[in-house]
């Protein structure tokens, strides 16, 4: 055993085995390092210990100096109690089963017991605690407190007030991890009842959560009710591609029909929470729209065709004057065998993934999209947000920024033209006009420059910049202040491209961090783009470019890659006139979509979760997600129908799996040398960051 | 995963106000008291109880959801959490909006012992409504209550910030005939005691 400090750990006796645990402790975890288990149902790892249901009571003891154990009178809840020095703690004692049990009959005094009917039932923690230590018969034979069963607090979550036992979990989800309060206790004693104000819509980003951690079937989710039950289920590890955060889940299928995602615990990433998005956002897996079968035109309809007519078709049109579009969700294999088809099949360099507003070109470009990884947020002394709504573009880092507010102290500065959820724990608010963010990244870079009493020739003064910003000099300087103590971020997404000089913006932060040390981050925002960027997809023309050469006839051919132009592009005008220009177009995607109505060649695609492919998070962790469902038609993945496309023009070998892809791009990009399938890790694997400007 | 929902619509879910949707009724008065509040505890959140007490003063006796969402506006808490402490304690009147006067019948065991039912039945008749009611003028409402703490005064009954005890039919007619006379509302009058001893000067060490 490693030998520990002697002033930070405690000696304890668990069950008469002595262990050192460390100090403060609570008894709950101490008891885990023993394998044993004390039943819970209020109280969460991560969340603070309230001590309300009372069954993890445990007789505690204390060693006397004759050797002997001089016991508590009464038993102790083992959620709020931290060990200390001598304790000495019984789980498994006559007295604990019979508190136990005692505890279960008063908590299913007024359950309605309708397991057979609740979604809960088979991964139920009362229905199993009650199995292992709970009585066999009840002696309630009054009849039970009724509530109003099936009340649908959001579209998302139906509350059955009748089995709930009151834990908290849920009204403590919404305070301390959420943080939006929208849930609490209202009435007291046998009506409390956990729910939102006056009965109002759970209007919330994280609500998916409380479905996950009620620890009973109070809270279900109105998605999944009456879809199946637990022991129908076959569960698969899955990723997230909702947004780039990568979050780890839980694919529950049933009948190789997905239908629902819980989280899956990656302390890394997601912890083990999951956002609304990312939970009720997979309806695209079983859409009636799901593309089955590759399709050619034939005047003004489309007609099934095998692949090997539709690769044939494309063979013959594509060229060197033709480019590709892509998607947030295709991955690193599939990114990589497009690289390879258009460089090597076709001789043309035009792709693109970008669909905001501005895009740099190379040497704009920042160097370093991802100092902070999302785990070390929380440990952060200062978080300034500048011109990202988190909540809603990567919500797992607005979880781990407040975390960090509300843990350990973390200092968080918002800057932004609009308001955000962040806002309500911000410590410090910038708030600037419409447009400005540029003009107010200039004003903090002078009020650092001074702060350092650096020149600050050529700087707009703070008047001007309070007046085009509306954000005052004294605020300014006090996040400089902030920002130079040391162990700071400054954290932007993708999303600043669409505002106002954003490469004049992202230069000024990022010599605002080059001159404080704070760390920089301008995550991605789709599901594979920070894969996109370090596997350098963009090349030659950018997507604006794309779309005029288009429009104006320049292109031949052009392929979206699971993208619809006419909704991601910001200019609809530039994208109708693009796709109506093209001679050829061929649109590959999961569903029916607009720009499908101009394709001549349409192929069904297989989603995320339907084949073996890697996926690289906004800080650069590359993960794999296996194989969940099967495709419900003749769809394929990305990867494969590039690779058989290349096969016809240039004959060759072609790859035959992702993991030989991903061999492949581990030996060309010393970036991924450590993501082969052999050395990913299960936490997934960050980039190495080998080379200066790998970051492209 | 399906679009098909089991229960109701979305769409037709009442949503919670949004704080620029809120009509704020508090008086100048009930601000200041607000500020004065803000100085004796450490942080915002230790004023929801304080902060009800001057919501059910200025919102009439009824803490009605505006007022909840007021209170909860001024000490930028959420809705949810104000409302939870609201309904926790029942001295504020979450449930539905009250008389003029409260009359508090305490039906607890030394009081029940002392005749506790046939003053409440006499109180029922003579104001024609059951407990939780309004008289149809608005003057009386009448409540069940639990122990009141005035065992040596019982059977007791609690109006506004006194007790009456011990009470019987001769007295209770005189009750109401003076309070028919009092002008003043008693359930507003005893918030605003509670508001004046809640804001007043703290007391030096």
């Amino acid at each position: 055993m490693a030998t520990v400090a002697a002033t930070d750990t405690v000696n304890i006796v668990i069950n008469d085995v002595d262990l050192q645990v460390p100090k403060g402790e609570l008894v709950v975890e101490a008891v885990k390092r023993l394998g044993h288990e004390i039943p819970i149902f209020c109280y969460h790892p991560r969340m603070k210990p309230v001590g309300m249901c009372r069954m993890c009571l445990v007789e505690v003891g204390f060693k006397q100096p004759d050797g002997s154990v001089r016991k508590m009178p009464k038993p102790q809840a083992g959620c709020t109690l931290p060990v200390s020095e001598g304790m000495v703690i019984y789980t498994d004692t006559e007295m604990v089963h019979r508190d136990r049990k005692g505890v279960l009959e008063f908590l299913l005094i007024n359950h309605p017991l309708d397991c057979p009917v609740c979604d809960r039932g088979g991964e139920c923690p009362l229905q199993n605690n009650t199995i292992f230590y709970g009585p066999s018969t009840s002696r309630y034979i009054d009849i039970k407190r009724h509530a109003p069963k099936a009340f649908p607090l959001s579209e998302y979550v139906t509350l059955d007030l009748e089995r709930c036992i009151q834990c908290g979990r849920c009204v403590r989800f919404t305070e301390e991890i959420s943080g939006d309060a929208q849930l609490a206790f209202r009435f007291r004693g046998a009506a409390m009842q956990p729910s939102t104000f006056k009965l109002t819509d759970f209007d919330s980003k994280f609500s998916g959560n409380v479905i996950e951690i009620c620890p009973v079937g109070a809270l279900t989710s109105s998605k999944y009710r009456f879809r199946a039950r637990p022991w129908d289920l076959e569960t698969s590890e899955g990723l997230c591609l909702e947004c780039g955060n990568g979050c780890n889940v839980w694919l529950d299928h049933r009948a190789a029909k997905l239908v629902r995602v819980n989280g899956r615990t990656n302390e890394a990433i997601n912890e083990e929470w999951t956002c609304d998005k990312g939970k009720f956002g997979h309806d695209y897996y079983n859409s009636s729209k799901r593309l089955t079968q590759p399709l050619r035109r034939e005047g003004d309809r489309f007609v099934p065709v095998s692949w090997g007519e539709a690769y044939a078709e494309i063979a013959a049109h594509l060229g060197a004057k033709s480019a590709a579009l892509v998607g947030s969700t295709v991955s690193n294999e599939g990114l990589f065998c497009l690289q390879k088809l258009f460089k090597d099949g076709f001789g043309s360099e035009n792709i693109d993934h970008r669909w905001t507003r501005t895009l740099p070109a190379a040497g704009e470009r920042v160097a370093k999209r991802h100092e902070s990884s999302i785990a070390s947020l929380e440990h952060k002394k200062t978080v300034l947000v500048f011109g990202a709504d988190l909540a809603n573009s990567q919500p797992i880092v607005h979880l781990r920024v407040r975390k960090g507010w509300f843990l350990n102290e973390t200092r968080v500065v918002v800057a932004h033209s609009q308001t955000t959820d962040a806002d309500s724990f911000a410590n410090l608010l910038l708030s600037c006009k419409p447009g400005s963010l540029d003009d107010l990244a200039m004003g903090l870079e002078r009020a650092v420059a001074e702060a350092q009493k650096t020149d600050v020739q050529g700087f707009a003064s703070f008047k001007d910049t309070e007046k085009t910003t509306s954000v005052k000099e004294s605020a300014l300087r006090e996040v400089a202040a902030m920002l130079l103590e040391g162990n700071a971020s400054i954290v932007c997404t993708a999303s600043i491209y669409n505002e106002n000089k954003p490469v004049e913006t992202l230069a000024a932060l990022a010599k605002i961090a080059a001159a404080t040390g704070a760390e920089f981050n301008v995550y991605a925002e789709g599901g594979n783009d920070e894969g996109a960027m370090a596997l350098g997809v963009m090349t030659g023309r950018n997507t604006h470019e794309i779309l005029q050469d288009c429009a104006m006839g320049d292109l031949n051919a052009l392929w979206l890659v699971g993208a619809d132009p006419l909704t991601l592009h910001p200019s609809r005008r530039l994208a109708e006139d693009a796709l109506e220009a093209v001679p050829f177009l061929v649109y590959q995607g999961l569903l029916e979509c607009e720009a499908m109505g101009y394709a001549s060649i349409v192929l069904p695609m297989e989603a995320p979760g339907e084949h073996d492919g890697t996926y690289t998070n906004i800080e650069g962790r590359v993960q794999r997600m296996q194989q969940a469902v099967k495709n419900p038609g003749d769809g394929k993945p990305a990867w494969r129908v590039f690779s058989e496309l290349l096969v016809r023009i240039k004959p060759g070998r072609p790859s035959f799996s992702a993991k030989e892809i991903m061999d492949e791009i581990a030996a060309t990009h010393p970036a991924f040398a450590e993501a082969t399938y052999d050395k990913l890790e299960k936490e997934g694997t960050p980039l190495k960051p080998v080379i200066e400007n790998f970051y492209m | 995963m399906s679009d098909f929902l089991q229960l109701g619509s979305p769409n037709e879910r009442p949503r919670a106000p949004r704080l620029d949707e809120l009509d704020l009724k508090f008086s100048d008065q009930a601000l200041a008291e607000l500020d004065e509040l803000y100085s004796h505890y450490p942080d915002k959140k230790s004023c929801i109880l304080p902060g009800l007490w001057i919501a059910q003063r200025e919102y009439g006796g009824y803490l009605n959801g505006e007022a909840i969402a007021e209170v909860a506006y001024h000490l930028k808490r959420s809705y949810a959490e104000v409302e939870g402490v609201a309904t926790f304690y029942s001295m504020y009147n979450t449930v539905h909006a009250v008389g003029k006067h409260m009359i508090e019948v305490c039906t607890c065991l030394s009081c029940q012992v002392c005749g506790a039912y046939p003053v409440a039945e006499y109180l029922k008749k003579k104001l024609g409504v059951g407990f939780g009611e309004t008289t149809e003028d608005g003057v009386f409402t009448l409540h069940e209550v639990e122990c009141l703490n005035a065992c040596d005064r019982a059977p007791v009954l609690q109006v506004g910030s006194s007790y009456h005890g011990p009470v019987d039919e001769k007295s209770i007619d005189a009750l109401l005939e003076n309070l028919r006379a009092q002008e003043e509302s008693t359930v507003i009058q005893m918030a605003n005691d509670i508001v004046k001893v809640q804001t007043g000067p703290l007391k030096s060490k």
